[in-house]
């Protein structure tokens, strides 16, 4: 195993997240999950409304991996930017619990 | 798989967040012990690959999708389910603050779902099968089974949490997972874990693994 192997293998994931990146937004199913199918088979529907109507505890920036008025190219950038924000963290997260460090 | 605030009360949401915050105090325990110069490229790669497939939802029937979670393949190729649980962290840590993916309130239910049980039972039962059956349909199993598992505990948190019925909310969540984990999970997982077994075997050797022998070989001394 080699240093630069393994800079081989980072810079091909990262291709795989943005190949992933701009595709999904084309290619993802809209339709529900499981959890979402679920809720939506066995939940009565009064309740099930209810459940919806309710916001989340914090909104969040770029909610469903879309950026407001962007369209698909929004939904491509939400992704790209996503990838890349765990990319950052993994890093710093790495170098803070480095062993050698 | 991602729970949203709304389908576990708040008092329940503490109780898995205390369930699970010493699993993530474990991984980084791992991460300490483990991660170097060499093996932080890797986990970044898996993170970031992990965070964009599960933007990929695959159609299943029935009017539903549903997506890769990822733990099995990490804890493979660091051959510990720390590794999961860590790189789940951190991707529901973006999915939940950036992009409203999953609640912040119910993180610590979703962690525990599908880093803990899903990488634990899928790494697990992918060790037990490696021998008999071979690396490639090991993963798809170990993977596969993962995240069944994870849904069916995810079904049993919706009951607690008086949001589905007991019997309906598993046969709907079991049925959409044992699809979603047979192509979303097992295939893909057992795809890039023959991928590597082929192209860097030296990942999945010992090799890679080393440190964690001598490791352990001190810990028991």
């Amino acid at each position: 195993m080699s240093g630069k192997s393994n800079m081989k293998f980072l810079y091909a994931g990262i291709a795989i997240a943005l190949l992933l990146s701009v595709l999904a937004p084309f290619l993802a199913s809209p339709n529900p999950d499981g959890l979402e199918s679920a809720a939506g088979g066995v939940i009565e529907e009064s309740k099930m409304s209810e459940l919806e109507e309710m916001e989340p505890a914090v909104s969040s920036p770029m909610p469903d991996y879309s950026i407001e008025g962007m369209g698909k190219g929004g939904e491509v950038a939400a992704i790209a930017i996503g990838t890349f924000a765990v990319l950052a963290i993994s890093f710093v997260f790495g170098k803070v619990f480095n062993k050698k460090a | 798989m991602h729970i949203p605030d709304s389908f576990i009360p708040l008092d329940q949401a503490v109780v898995y967040w205390a369930i699970t915050i010493p699993f993530i105090f474990m991984s980084m325990k791992w991460a300490k012990n483990e991660l170097d110069e060499m093996k932080i490229p890797i986990l970044a790669a898996l993170a970031a690959g992990v965070f964009a497939i599960q933007a990929m939802n695959i159609p299943i029937g029935m009017g539903t999708s549903g997506h890769m979670v990822g733990a099995t393949l990490v804890a493979i190729v660091f051959a510990s389910p720390w590794a999961g649980v860590l790189v789940l962290t951190l991707v529901l840590l973006v999915q939940g603050f950036a992009f409203g993916d999953g609640g912040i309130t119910t993180m610590g239910a979703n962690i525990l779902n599908m880093g803990v049980v899903s990488g634990f039972v899928g790494y697990y039962t992918y060790a037990a099968l490696r021998k008999s059956v071979g690396t490639s349909i090991a993963a798809f199993g170990g993977a596969w089974l993962g995240l069944f598992i994870s849904a069916i505990v995810c079904s049993v948190q919706m009951w607690l949490a008086g949001t589905f019925p007991l019997v309906p909310g598993l046969i709907a969540m079991g049925t959409y997972h044992l699809i979603i984990g047979f192509i979303g999970e097992g295939l893909i997982t057992a795809v890039v874990i023959t991928s590597i077994a082929k192209f860097r075997p030296d990942l999945l050797e010992d090799s890679f693994n080393a440190g964690s022998d001598r490791y352990n070989t001190e810990v028991h001394a």
